[in-house]
């Protein structure tokens, strides 16, 4: 009698150790995809901002005083005036988000490409991203509706970014009835001055 | 089971809990690096976005005001003396100059996260041969030191950000 029951205790020890063991691993397999998802998305996001950063740090170079810098600002997309090739010439860029249909293939519904193009020829996309949100703001800090009025472009002294990414695909968090991805986010802010040689 | 058992038993539970407990701190640890690292992205893009604010202004009140070349440093802002100039200029959208900065603590909110990170300035001028010095006359250099930390909510580690930024004078003839 009593070999049995060190037989059913063994059982339900073994038992305990196991549903432990077995927990823990799906813990530990649960927090690396997250936190793999995690620094993927940081990774994505400083590679698309470095792209949008270092041109919108050049937006008016170029551009003569009297001309207005930005052309084009709505809640998602700018069109701004750059010398970028230092040739003497202006041209026109211009970023703006596309349509969520472009990546519908992927798990994640909200992401959709950014996209840029050089005085409207070819279109190259420089990053998947859920958030592209600019705001512009005069030079009291007051801010201007968008899309900004043709009669109002020059007023913008500041253009306020705000940059989301999250990855494309994530693993289900298997807690309650209905398991919702565990997507990871990374969030970009900057604001960047519409010409810098307003007071130079 | 013997009591021999019975004491194995703990032990071994002991042990796994142990190595659980290490675990799951080191899963929690990992957890926060990687929080710190989107606290990081957000610190750095509100400290330039201040640098870029500050790029664009003036080298100095008094060559804000005038479009003639500076040629006796006794007239720029007296190094004790740095800050805004005149009572219209104390919020940032009225800064004129470089200096304006100096002394402010700014506050501001990352839209979308609640989070809330303030942004300490100090400006002093720095010595020519060594912008790693502050120099107590004045310079055609000066120097901003900008600190950001997290401030709501309260960051688990205290981290804060520290970045300069160096402005010269020039003037085309």
């Amino acid at each position: 009698m009593t070999a049995i029951m060190d037989v059913l205790v063994s059982f339900i020890i073994g038992g305990i150790l196991l549903m432990i063991i077995l927990t823990a691993n799906d813990i530990a397999a649960e927090n690396n995809t997250v936190y793999n998802g995690d620094m993927l998305v940081q990774e994505m996001l400083i590679s698309t901002c470095q792209v949008l950063e270092g041109e919108l740090r050049n937006m008016g170079f170029g551009v003569a005083e009297t001309v207005t810098t930005i052309v084009e600002a709505d809640s998602g997309a700018i069109s701004f005036l750059t010398d970028l090739d230092r040739n003497g010439t202006v041209e026109t860029v211009r970023y703006y988000i596309g349509p969520t249909s472009e990546l519908h293939n992927t798990q994640n519904e909200g992401d959709r490409l950014l996209h840029r193009t050089v005085n409207a020829g070819t279109v190259s996309s420089i990053g998947a991203v859920t958030i592209f949100d600019l705001s512009f703001l005069t030079q009291q800090g007051d801010l201007l509706p968008r899309p900004v009025p043709l009669a109002r472009l020059s007023e913008i002294h500041t253009v306020e970014v705000t940059i989301e990414v999250q990855n494309p695909y994530a693993p289900l968090n298997p807690m309650g009835d209905n398991p919702q991805a565990l997507f990871s986010s990374s969030l970009w802010q900057q604001t960047r001055l519409a010409s810098q040689n307003t007071r130079r | 089971m013997s009591s021999g058992q019975t004491l194995l038993t703990i032990f071994a539970f002991v042990l796994l809990t142990t190595t659980l407990n290490n675990f799951y701190r080191l899963l929690g640890i990992s957890g926060d690096d990687i929080s710190s690292g989107q606290d990081g992205i957000l610190a750095t893009t509100i400290a330039t976005s201040y640098m870029e604010i500050a790029q664009g202004l003036a080298f100095d009140e008094q060559t804000d005001t005038s479009d003639a070349a500076l040629y006796d440093l006794n007239v720029l802002t007296d190094p004790y003396n740095m800050g805004y100039d005149i009572a219209d200029e104390d919020s940032i959208q009225d800064f004129n100059d470089f200096d304006d900065f100096d002394g402010f603590i700014f506050e501001k909110e990352a839209s979308g996260t609640g989070r809330q990170y303030a942004t300490q300035f100090s400006v002093n001028y720095v010595s020519e041969g060594d912008i790693s010095e502050v120099s107590n006359s004045r310079t055609y250099l000066k120097r901003m030191d900008m600190k950001t930390w997290r401030t709501f909510p309260p960051a688990p580690k205290a981290d804060t950000l520290r970045l300069s930024l160096v402005q010269g004078y020039f003037h085309f003839d």
